[in-house]
């Protein structure tokens, strides 16, 4: 029997649910503290009565402290950019196309030292290790993290790895450097700029983590309870994950509320409608699962290569607006039953949404603390085959990188299950096919 | 006309939509092409007879894969190394650079290599839209010879092609551009000002400016995607239903690399070379053939090609059958095309 804390901690208020076998028992809904993501937290939780929750195993946690530091520009480590392409890949510079003042607050120094690999065994260059210890000498004491990365690094990370043993004799063993190969996407910019926003993030985030950390034997849950968070695909992460890829929080609330309401209401495929104090978001939950963005989305205005979930943002007030974003979210011909949850969804007449099925499930207004603890811990990998032949291998490979992702993250390597994508064709280059594996598994019990 | 910072958006916009859904990526080169105006200023767009009848023309496309593009971004020096090649082929500098595709990527693409090189950009292309082939364009249909073509990569590495014709280059380029990893950057079809002006397809670039300061014509339909099935090698199917005013409609788009038939009842609403294109409604940028994906909402618009693709030779070489669509009777864009 497991019993699991969920929590979301929102701007304005901090809910928490406590499920036993994955069904809602309790709930409870505190003001949020302004600034302070774990006090809110632990207001909350500890609101919920104390001979429950001390059999609770695991607490979830849904922050939206990463993407308030990036929209609010604050809190952000200054980050030196280290690219590895050098002059065959320049055309487009580090940090090119950021909102000045994003940049301003972000970049501690840049450089574009030769290296990097390819697809074919003679390409790429040698790695320019003198002039990353050069840019390491530089920075060091200057810049508070790091962010590596490399041309096709998603396929050969040994250059990142080898340009973060330089970089860290230079600046010491505290100072975090993330590298691009654990982004994983295929696209040098957008990978580069989720590397530069992760890096960005990871001084914030390392401290939300400690004091989490340090909450935990005080909220009074069963003694070898561990910790995870949300994150943007509707998958949760150990704090560790979260410590080296805080951009995947980015997203998270949202993804976390499509589920919890899909959850809720017993549904894997609904358009939901979160409505909140002043805004309404409405997505698409597709096989349990937030429905992604297309490619080319942007965080704070600059384009990365995480994936978010597909969301149209309107006026809560705004019903008519309500019930257009619900048409066009609809994703075919069969309609999907609207779900509609968040503080804010009684104020939303049946009415307003006429030709729908409308469900309102019980706890709508804690969706994402439901959605937080009732998802697996999650992990993805893809890779793109060249030769024609290696597909089977590679098919195991990817799947194989997906649960090994998955387990880093805090995932039962005994249960984990994957999913391979449908293959995709890689445009213009004969006999090639993009693969992309995802994995979901109950957080591992140590 | 200039192509500056705020220019080269409009003028990207619409070349998505003239790459039929194919292409590549516009959002890939855009920086390109942004850093590229950015550091060496605005690129004068000229035609074809404003130059001299025997100044030399750097025709450039990227070729291969916009996935490895993605990665590969290329270099500074690259548009440098592949003019002194040419020149050094010719014996005369660089006057002019023209697109060998405008559709897609490689738009914005040729525009930074104007700006890098200092050079006018031209205001005409080899295709009009985007073609999977390196020889499915206007100058293979004028006679004119694909070679010596120069293939480069990011290092300069460079390899010259000669005494072929299109259909060998098409081979060997892809052999190439396989042993290169997937990217190269390719000047065939070497020719003048003056073959431009009479070969080319003129007025290209723009054509795309104003497409894409919303001269776009009006839909065929309104709605979303509904189904998308790839059973690969580039073949795509993506069911299209008709919302509002269209409501009950179906329309079946397919594509071969790009979109190249738009289907109703068994009719064909537009089919290629016909541009195909898949606006969406949200962004207003085309969607590549890559990205339709359930659930999108999109207005499906359809452009005549460039007249010489409506010949007997030009079908031949780039109609529905080169594409596996044989018996299949052309859509309206035909009509309008004469």
């Amino acid at each position: 029997m497991t019993v699991t804390v969920g929590v979301d901690v929102g701007p304005s208020s901090t809910d928490a649910v406590l499920l036993d076998a994955g069904r809602p028992v309790l709930a409870v809904k505190v003001p949020s503290r302004p600034g302070d993501a774990v006090g809110s937290l632990v207001g909350a939780v500890t609101r919920l009565p104390a001979d429950q929750r001390a059999r609770a195993g695991a607490l979830a946690v849904g922050l939206r402290v990463a993407a308030r530091a990036v929209t609010g520009r604050s809190g952000l480590a200054r980050v030196g950019v280290l690219r590895i392409g050098g002059a065959a890949a320049d055309t487009v510079r580090p940090l090119f196309g950021w909102p000045e003042e994003l940049r301003a607050a972000v970049c501690a120094g840049v450089a574009n030292v030769a290296g990097g690999t390819g697809l074919a065994p003679l390409d790429g260059a040698p790695l320019d290790e003198p002039a990353i210890a050069a840019f390491g000498a530089e920075l060091a004491g200057r810049a508070e993290a790091f962010a590596v990365s490399s041309v096709f690094a998603p396929v050969d990370g040994a250059q990142e790895r080898e340009a973060a043993r330089i970089l860290r004799a230079h600046v010491g063993p505290d100072v975090p450097i993330l590298l691009s190969g654990a982004v994983g996407a295929l696209g040098l910019v957008p990978r580069e700029n989720a590397t530069v926003l992760d890096a960005a993030l990871s001084v914030l985030v390392a401290r939300v983590a400690d004091e989490l950390t340090a909450a935990l034997p005080g909220l009074g849950l069963a003694p070898d309870a561990d910790i995870l968070v949300t994150r943007h695909d509707g998958t949760l992460m150990s704090l560790d994950y979260l410590r080296r890829q805080p951009g995947l929080s980015l997203g998270s609330g949202p993804a976390c509320t499509l589920r919890g309401a899909g959850l809720l209401a017993g549904l894997r495929a609904a358009v939901v409608v979160d409505v909140g104090e002043r805004r309404a978001r409405v997505g698409v939950l597709s096989g349990g699962y937030p429905r992604e963005a297309a490619p080319g989305e942007r965080i704070g205005g600059v384009p990365v290569s995480l994936r978010f979930p597909d969301l149209l943002t309107v006026d809560a007030d705004d019903h008519r607006g309500i019930a257009e974003a619900a048409d066009r979210m609809q994703p075919a011909a069969d309609r999907l039953p609207v779900v509609l949850v968040g503080g804010g969804a009684p104020r939303v007449p049946d009415a307003a949404l006429a030709g729908f099925e409308v469900v309102r499930p019980e706890h709508g207004d804690v969706a994402g603390a439901f959605g937080a603890a009732a998802s697996p811990v999650g992990g993805g990998a893809e890779r793109i085959v060249h030769r024609p032949g290696a597909l089977d291998a590679v098919r195991d490979e990817v799947r194989e990188l997906a649960r090994a992702s998955a387990v880093r993250a805090g995932a039962d390597p005994r249960r984990v299950r994957t999913v391979l994508d449908p293959e995709e064709f890689v445009p213009y280059l004969p006999g090639a096919v993009l693969l992309r594996a995802r994995a979901f598994g109950p957080p591992s019990p140590l | 006309m200039h192509l500056d910072a705020e220019a080269l958006i409009d003028f990207a916009r619409g070349c998505a939509v003239l790459g039929s859904g194919g292409g590549g990526p516009v959002a890939d080169t855009l920086p390109v092409a942004a850093q590229a105006i950015e550091e060496c200023g605005p690129v004068p767009v000229v035609a074809p007879d404003a130059l001299a009848d025997d100044a030399l023309m750097l025709p450039v496309s990227l070729v291969g894969s916009p996935a490895v593009a993605a990665e590969r971004i290329g270099g500074r020096a690259e548009a440098e190394r592949l003019a002194a090649h040419v020149a050094g082929l010719h014996g005369r500098p660089v006057a002019a650079v023209m697109s060998g595709e405008i559709g897609g990527q490689n738009g914005p693409f040729t525009v930074a290599c104007a700006a890098r090189l200092g050079v006018p950009l031209l205001d005409a292309d080899s295709i009009g839209r985007a073609f999977p082939r390196l020889d499915q364009n206007v100058l293979e249909l004028a006679g004119l010879s694909p070679s010596p073509a120069v293939l480069a990569d990011e290092y300069g590495r460079t390899v010259v092609l000669d005494h072929i014709d299109g259909a060998y280059l098409e081979e060997l380029a892809r052999q190439v551009v396989a042993v290169f990893g997937g990217r190269a950057v390719s000047a065939d079809y070497p020719l003048t000002a003056g073959q431009a002006a009479r070969h080319a397809v003129r007025g290209s670039v723009t054509r795309a400016v104003r497409l894409g300061r919303g001269e776009e014509p009006v839909p065929l339909l309104t709605g979303k995607v509904a189904a998308v099935r790839r059973p690969g090698d580039g073949a795509a199917g993506v069911l299209l239903e008709g919302t509002g005013a269209d409501a009950g409609r179906l329309v079946q788009v397919r594509a071969r690399s790009e979109f190249v038939a738009a289907m109703e009842d068994g009719r064909a609403l537009a089919l290629v070379p016909d541009v195909i294109a898949l606006i969406d409604a949200r962004t207003g940028w085309a969607v590549p053939v890559e990205e339709a994906r359930y659930g999108l909402r999109v207005r499906l618009v359809t452009l005549a090609a460039d007249p010489v693709w409506y010949t007997e030779a030009g079908l031949r070489l780039a109609g529905p059958a080169a594409f596996g669509l044989d018996g299949l009777t052309h859509g309206p864009g035909r009509e309008e095309a004469r």
